[in-house]
Order: structure tokens, then sequence, then C-alpha cells
């Protein structure tokens, strides 16, 4: 009677190493020599034993629409199809605006699966082979139930625009098919394809891009790591009856919260990939312009407001007022701009612009803002220097501990196979044994626990619970002057980096190797930028590097050019400022390479 | 796009678990996760999974240092869940830190009770196979620190038929440890029913069960004591309970083989050992000296040495005389003895001794020869003088009678110290 049952079970007994298992009245496993109780029970050994009804196998099945005996046969894409359908309600429950997900996601969703061929194509991809897994038995393949809704959606080019009405469609139509490999041919065309975790981030970027929602892509990735996105435990929103199975099970699984530039790139390539028409304009009113966004990062880093003139003013003459700069078109290569980065690189160079940054100007200017400030409303560098550096440790502890306390197995266990699953539970129950022992003995809690998602890392201000006094409503008046009836910063100075060629296939960005000759301030501004995104400082940097190409008018050096400095003087004179503005542009420098600061 | 290719590719990440009570142990290949290009600024890629439980880590390790128990007590909580890492990679050093750290936390918690410790043990017991042996013997030796000698037997037990293929292979110094200890448990269970046996009815005692622990714990000792080693705590017990049989004459056995045997590794407490039963069950002294000069070779500044040179002495044989100069010379010449009365006491006799005999001291000044340099400056200099004044004019006035024999014409200092002082 009980041999059945046990049968499955042929490992030693921890007392007497003996292989004779019995089961017990309650259903636990017993040894029948010594009778020592394990804790293994008949339901573990039960369910190993059913049938793979409601698994998904390996990938290439066709789907069908009804249950059989066998269970039904889920699609890799629907399963991306409910995470990605759970992030975009998360973000809507964050107060993204409900067109977001029902006009542009759905619509981008559904021309990817378009474009790679996995629904809503007459011929979708049929072929089993799948390198390395097994053939399941069940390859059937049921012409008719072929994806109803491909015979609506004809292959007439781009789907999506910018005034579609909504067509939001219940999930449950939504049919996807195989998409295995046709051959070594198609190996690249199918990893291009291929949906990965990474991915649905990118593909919400680029809704949101289109939507125009403020939500750039550093706080989007902000917003995964504390949780509020779901991401890392996105398979625990799966629907009961999909159960993962399988090595491409482990798509699914999720180690790290790709950095800023990966997901840059995987938009990038997905842009091309779904050739996409162009895009909204961004509009000096939308958000994501570097207008309104350069002002809520002066407002984060409790800059004073009358800070922004300037960066407007520089956001000129680098010709990035224009909506075009900003927009993606269609065309052979769109790029798509890093709306973050510019913004805060852009701050960075009007810093640098009216303060110098080469470790001496901002803090002569500083002395004698100090020494000149009678009413207290005059901003010196040297004040916000001490209040954001302090308020920046701090915030740099909080968020490492939370980086050590972050949790990232989920509270569904996560499993491919049978055997897989037994590591699996055995591992779970040891580390939740151990830690729920020192969890009790410690009598504190152990998870981390994020407050509400907030756009700014930061609070200024006088209430409990800031980080220091707010600096907003400063001015700028120990740094700029007046003369001939415009408004001049007092520094007319500006240092750069030597340059050199390189070559940009293989180089990737000089900065460790020039960080330890920058200023300091610089490096720090970088740093406190850096933290705020949450980009490493190296691709900020270039990002300066860039803005200040841009602003300066130097094209990118090619590969064996030399760059004539001289072009530097003189660029007054070009770039009228568009919005009449009475403020003077700052003066570039005289000389050619003027003041590296080594 | 390649590395999507490659990680769809090989089958996955699925080391076998083997730990104590699974026995299959096929090795698959790894998947690789793809990888991005490795970067100028980064030098290896780090999962952020990994990178949390690098710097968990470090907290906890700073936290532990600085001996902060409840913030270190709050990390670890969040480090086990490196236990659930799906890249085996590095398991078993995870494994190994989470036990010792877990338990070196749980000492210094004041609520920590046994049953803590019990599941902490019992679970990274059974987590892994390599340290399973490890575990249980410091399982049992915290049962044993508490009191609960049946716990701590058990769990020796159970670690003693443990068998896992090739690995109770590779663990086979540690398996004799666990059957050492085991038979040391047995030994204390001895002397507990040993104790109730001389205070109670001798007809209620448990003279029955004594003998079982006896038999138990010898016919282990007897397998452990052949392999070459330090068994000292265990070679003590098991004489302790041959002697209370009365069979002097294995314990003999075994402690000879124990001295003596070439394949141990030398110890002079296996000679201080039989030195002792020897003493203890009337030898005549020429058997005695015999030990003792084997521990001299061994450890000349040891205390038994002034025992032996006593017995030199009293044997009233001319070699032996001088033999026992050598050794006491020897033992002065390790700074513990310097302001010991009784060695120079005992020197002084030698000396005396060796003086009527021979006109000349030439045996003394042969011995002497190889100290000239540095004796003087160890036991007679002016500092010397004024210390043993101070502290014990009896030992001063034993060296200074020695001083012009042994060191002759080099340290008037110690003398003229005394003429100046009691002038």
């Amino acid at each position: 009677m009980d041999e059945e049952d046990t049968d499955g079970y042929k490992e030693p007994c921890n007392q007497c190493a003996a292989v004779d298992w019995g089961i017990s009245d309650e259903g636990r496993f017993y040894c029948r020599s010594c009778h020592n109780v394990i804790e293994r029970t008949r339901e573990v050994v039960d369910m190993s034993f059913t049938s793979n009804s409601n698994r998904i196998s390996r990938i290439g099945n066709k789907s069908r629409i009804r249950k059989s005996e066998r269970g039904y046969i889920w699609m890799l894409c629907e399963g991306f199809q409910f995470i990605l359908q759970n992030q975009a309600d998360a973000l809507l429950r964050l107060g993204v605006a409900p067109q977001f997900k029902d006009d542009v996601l759905c619509q981008m969703w559904r021309l990817y699966l378009q474009k790679s061929q996995q629904g809503y194509t007459r011929n979708p991809i049929r072929n089993l082979r799948f390198r390395g897994a097994a053939l399941d038995s069940d390859t059937d393949m049921d012409s008719a139930a072929e994806s109803v809704l491909s015979d609506n959606f004809t292959d007439s080019g781009s789907v999506l625009c910018s005034s579609a009405g909504s067509n939001a469609e219940s999930s449950s139509d939504w049919l996807g098919s195989d998409y295995s490999s046709t051959g070594t041919s198609a190996s690249w065309k199918r990893s291009r394809s291929l949906m990965t975790m990474k991915k649905t981030l990118a593909l919400i970027h680029l809704a949101l891009v289109w939507s125009r929602e403020a939500l750039t892509l550093s706080d989007l990735l902000r917003l995964v790591k504390e949780g509020h996105v779901p991401y890392v435990t996105a398979y625990e929103d799966l629907p009961e009856e999909m159960k993962l199975c399988g090595p491409d099970a482990l798509l699914f699984h999720v180690e790290s919260i790709p950095s800023h530039r990966s997901v840059h790139k995987e938009a990038q390539v997905l842009v091309q990939f779904l050739q996409l028409p162009a895009f909204p304009p961004i509009i000096p009113e939308a958000l994501l312009h570097p207008a309104p966004l350069s002002l809520r990062y002066l407002t984060d880093a409790n800059l004073p407001d009358e800070l922004h003139r300037w960066v407007c003013v520089l956001m000129d003459r680098a010709g990035m007022a224009d909506q075009k700069r900003h927009t993606l078109d269609g065309g052979l290569r769109p790029i798509l701009p890093r709306y973050d980065l510019q913004a805060a690189a852009l701050i960075i160079v009007t810093i640098k612009v009216i303060f110098g940054l080469d470790d001496h100007t901002e803090w002569d200017l500083s002395n004698k803002a100090d020494s000149h400030d009678d009413k207290a409303d005059m901003f010196s560098f040297r004040k916000w220097y001490k209040l954001v550096q302090a308020a920046l440790v701090e915030a740099q502890q909080r968020r490492d501990q939370d980086t050590a306390r972050k949790q990232w197995k989920g509270k569904k266990l996560f499993f491919v196979d049978k055997r897989d699953r037994l590591i699996v539970t055995k591992r779970r129950r040891i580390s939740e044994n151990v830690q729920m022992c020192l969890k009790r003995l410690s009598s504190c809690p152990a998870a981390v626990h994020y407050v509400g998602p907030s756009s700014f890392q930061f609070c200024w201000g006088d209430e409990n619970g800031s980080d220091g006094p707010s600096l907003h409503h400063t001015k700028l008046d120990g740094v700029i002057s007046l003369s001939n009836g415009f408004m001049t910063p007092l520094n007319l100075n500006y240092w750069h980096p030597p340059l050199r060629p390189c070559n940009p296939r293989t180089c990737v960005s000089h900065y460790p190797s020039m960080e330890p000759t920058l200023p300091r301030s610089f490096v720090w501004l970088l740093q406190l930028f850096s933290f705020m995104l949450d980009v490493e400082a190296w691709y900020l940097f270039d990002e300066v590097l860039e803005m200040e190409r841009r602003v300066f008018g130097i094209k990118t050096p090619q590969i064996g050019q030399q760059v004539e400095t001289r072009k530097w003087l003189r660029t007054e004179k070009t770039n009228a400022t568009q919005t009449g503005d009475p403020v003077k542009k700052p003066r570039t420098p005289r000389k050619g390479r003027n003041g590296i600061n080594i | 796009m390649e590395a999507l290719d490659e990680y769809l590719g090989p089958p996955v990440v699925l080391e076998d678990e083997s730990d104590s009570s699974d026995c299959s142990s096929r090795k698959r290949h790894k998947s690789k996760l793809p990888l991005a290009k490795s970067m100028c600024v980064e030098a290896h890629v780090e999962s952020s999974f990994h990178k949390t439980c690098r710097i968990c880590l470090e907290h906890v390790r700073e936290a532990m240092l600085h001996h902060r128990w409840q913030e270190a007590a709050e990390y670890m909580a969040s480090y086990t869940q490196v236990l659930e890492d799906r890249s085996t990679v590095k398991a078993q050093p995870d494994k190994e830190l989470v036990w010792r750290m877990s338990t070196e936390i749980l000492h210094h918690l004041p609520n920590a009770t046994v049953t803590d410790y019990n599941i902490i043990y019992e679970r990274m017991k059974h987590s892994g196979f390599k340290h399973y042996l490890m575990i249980c013997l410091e399982h049992s030796f915290h049962l044993m620190l508490h009191g609960d000698i049946e716990a701590a037997k058990h769990q020796v037990s159970i670690a003693e038929s443990w068998r896992h293929g090739k690995e109770s292979v590779s663990q086979l110094q540690r398996i004799r440890l666990i059957h050492a200890y085991r038979s040391l448990l047995d030994y204390i269970m001895w002397c507990e029913k040993k104790s109730t046996l001389s205070n109670d009815n001798p007809f209620e005692s448990d003279s029955q069960g004594m003998h079982t622990f006896f038999r138990l714990a010898s016919t282990n000792l007897q397998e452990i004591l052949k392999n070459p080693g330090v068994w000292d705590p265990f070679i003590l017990c098991y004489v302790e309970m041959l002697e209370f049989y009365g069979d002097n004459e294995e314990a003999q056995k075994v402690l000879n083989h124990y001295a003596y045997d070439n394949s141990f590794p030398p110890n002079p407490n296996a000679h201080v050992y039989l030195y002792q039963f020897l003493k203890r069950h009337d030898t005549p002294d020429k058997k005695l000296m015999k030990v003792l000069k084997h521990l001299q070779v061994l450890v000349p500044s040891h205390e038994l040495m002034l025992t032996y040179s006593c017995l030199l002495l009293q044997s009233e044989k001319e070699s032996h005389t001088q033999k026992a100069l050598g050794v006491l010379l020897e033992m002065l010449d390790f700074q513990c003895w310097r302001s010991n009365l009784d060695v120079w006491k005992c020197l002084h006799a030698v000396i005396h001794q060796l003086l009527q005999r021979e006109e000349r001291a030439t045996s003394v000044q042969t011995q002497m020869a190889l100290r000239n340099d540095w004796w003087p400056a160890l036991h007679f200099t002016s500092f010397h003088a004024k210390k043993d004044l101070e502290e014990n004019s009896e030992l001063f006035e034993v060296k200074a009678s020695l001083v012009e024999i042994l060191c002759p014409g080099q340290s008037p200092r110690y003398t003229a110290e005394m003429q100046m002082l009691t002038s």
C-alpha cells in the first residue's frame, strides 16, 4: 500500500542509512527500520507525479483555446503580457494617465508581436524546434485555432499613431503563437525579437516617452528598485494556471535590475525594430522637455530658482529648446534621447559656467557673497555645498542600507521543473527558518520598507524630517553682475578636460583615468547628480562632455582628427536667443585650451 | 545578441543540491546570464542580487566587529537569502558563513535559547554535506557545555553513522574525531554513574549501566588510540577507567605505547601521564628516572625536572650527580625558574656534593663553559641582586654562595651589592 507512494523516494535514512520507507497515518514518511520520521509528506510525492496539466511546457507549441486533459499550454509572450499588464497597472496606480496603458502600451505590444511574428500575422511562426529542449508529445497543430484576431489585423504597416482611439481589449482575446527558431539563419532574428524582462522595461519606457509622461527612465528604474513597479518578483503575479516550467522559465527569473544604459540601449533597439513613426513632439510644456525637467532637478538639488533662467539660456545655445531635438522621428536611425541625463548635464554645465568649478573660483565667489550678505538671501556655493553634502552622505548611507536589506526572493517559489522544485523548497525552508530565528531574537524588522514613491530624492524646507533649509529663494547677486545693461556672470573662465583622439568603438569612457585630474568640486557635483539619477558617474560625465560640445558648437571629433579649439571663440554672435531674454550669454573662454585644471 | 543566444542554449543552472539525504551528484552545465561587455568601469559583472549579499555581509561584519549584536542579527536575517542563490558557484562559503556567524551572534544575544541554537544547527547541517560533520560536532559541544549530555551523545551518534559516498572517505579525520568524542561522552556518563555508585546504596546503583558505558568507551578508544595523533584528554579518561577496574597492565601498555611509539608526534604530556601513573603505582625510582629522562630531552624546563634532579641526587651515583647538574643548569637557562628557591637550593646541594668528590670543580666548569657568556647577565647583575634581596633574602644567599663557582671572576657586582647593602 505504501510502496507506490514511496516508490520515488529512495534516499537513505538519516539515522540508519536504510532505504525502507513507510507512510504514517498523518501522511508523513518514516523509516521502517529505525522509525525515524522525516518531514517529507505524501502530498509532496503526489504532486510530482501528476500529469503536466496547467504547466508551461517548453515553448514551442501552438496555443489551444480550450483546456484539454493535458492542460492548457501557454506561450511565453502571454506570460510577458501579464507582466506588462501588471507593470502598467502599477504605473496607473501611481498616477500615470490611463491613455498610457490603453492607447500606447497596448498598441506597442501588439506591434511588437506582429513584428516578431508571434501574433497578428497570417503566418505565425510554428516551427517547434527549440535548441536544448526536448519535444513534447502533443505537437498537435490546430490550424483552426490560429489567432482569431490575426485576420482582423492585417500587416498593414504601423498600427500605432498618436491619436489612436481607445482600443482596449481584454487580455483573454490576445493570443500569441510560438516563435521558436526556424533554423540557424533565423537565430539572430529570433534572438533579437526574444522578449526578456529587461525588454518590458524598455517597452514601458518607450510608451512613457510617447505619452509624454513625466517619468524619466531613471525614475522608472527607481520605482522598480523600490518595488512599486513589479519586476523582481513579477512572476508571482502570473495567474495560477500558468506554471513555469522548462529552461525558458528562467527568462522570468530576475537577479539584477538593469542599468540605465542597458535599458536605454534596449529601447533604442526596440524603436528600430518596431519601426515606429514619429513620436508626439516634446513641446516645452511637456514635462520631459529640458526646461521643466531641469527645474525639477534644480529644486531637488536645493539650487536657487534663478539659476533656471541661465539653464534655459544655455539650452537655447545648445539648440535644445527646439522640440525637434527631443522628439524621435521616423527615419533610418532614430536616436532616443536620454532626457534625464541631458537635463542634469545642462545644469552641470550651467553651474560650471557661472561658478567655474575649478576649485578656486567658486570658493572665492562664496567668500565674496558671504561677506556682502546683509539680508541673508544671497546664494553661497559654500553654504549650499555644506548643506547638500550632509544630506547626500546620509542619503547614500540609507541607500546602501536599503541595498543590503533588499529581499530578492519572492514569497512564491521559483522553479523550473520537478527536481528544481525540491531543491528550491528545501533551500527556502532552511533560509526561512534561520531567518525567523534571527528575526525573533533581534526583534526588529529586517526587510526594507520604502516610504511612498516620490519624484524627489531630497526634501528641503522647514518641516520635520526635511534634509535642511531650502535655498530656492536665494538670489545669485553674488555671482551675477550687471554690465553694459546685460546680466553677466562674474566668472569669465571656463575649463575643459583635454581632448584626445580615441577609437569610439573600443573606448567607452575616459572618466576613470581622467577623474584624478579633475577639480574636486566638479567631481562632487557629478556624484551628486549621479546619485540623484542613480547612474554611474562616468555615464553622466560623458553626457556632460556631449552637452559641452553642443553648447560650444563643436562637432564630435572623428577618429584621427584633432579638435580645433579656436572655434570656441566668438560664439556670442551666433544663436540669438529666441526668448528675447535680456540676459547676455556667458562669454566663452578667451584662449584655446584655457585653464585645464590638473 | 549572441549573449541571448547563449543564454537560451544550454540548459539551466541546476547543480544538484547534494545534502546528507540526497545521493545523486550529477553535475550539469551552468547557463550564462547575458553578460554585458565589460566596460572600463566595471571590473566584473556582478548581479544586483550578489551585490546585495556582498554589501549585507559587509554590514554584518562591521556590526560584529563593533559588537553591535542586535544590528548584526538584523543584517544576518537579511543575509539568509543567499542560501537560496540559484547559481551555486559560491554556495559552500555562504553556508559556512551563515552557520558560523549566526552561532556567533547567538552567543552574544541575551535572549537566545537552546531551541534557537538547535534550529540553526539542524537547518545548516542539512543544507549541505561538506559541513555536516563539523556542524554535528559543534552542536554536540554546545549541548555538552550546557550540560545536556544525553542530547550531545545523540548528536554525536547520528554523526557517527553518517555515510555519504566518497565524501565520507575524505572526511575520515573528522569521523575519527567524532568517534573520539562519542567515547568521551560515554566516559562522562560513566563518571556520573560512578559518582552515584559511591554515594548511594550499592544495591541500587547502576553498575551494569556503568559497565556498558565502560565497554562502549573502551572499545572505541582502543581503536582510536592506535592512530597517531594527540589524544591527551581521551587517554586520561581511558586510563582512569582502566585503573578503576584494576587493569593496570593494560593501562601501562597504553601509556607506554602513547609515549614511546615513533609514529605518534612527540608529546611531552605522554611522558608526564606515564610518570604520574607509575608514581601512583609505586614503581621503583629507576623506572621513574628513565621516564623523566625522556621528558627532559623534550622539555628541559618542565617542572618535573626538579623532581628528576632530586631523584638523581638521592641515588648517590657519580654519573647521576653530574647528570643532575646538567639538568638543573638547563632548567635555570629558562627565565621562568630564575627566582625559584628550590631549584637553586638543589643546585647548591649538587654542587656541594660534586665539590666534595673533586678537588677542582672541573665538571662544573665544563658545564658552565657553554654558558659563560650569558649567565652572568641572566642571573647575577646588580639589578638581580637588589631584586633578590628585596624579595627573598634566602635566595640571595644561596645564589651568592654559588656565584664564584659558577661564574668565576665575572660577576663581582652581585656580591659587591651585598657588601654594599650589608655594610
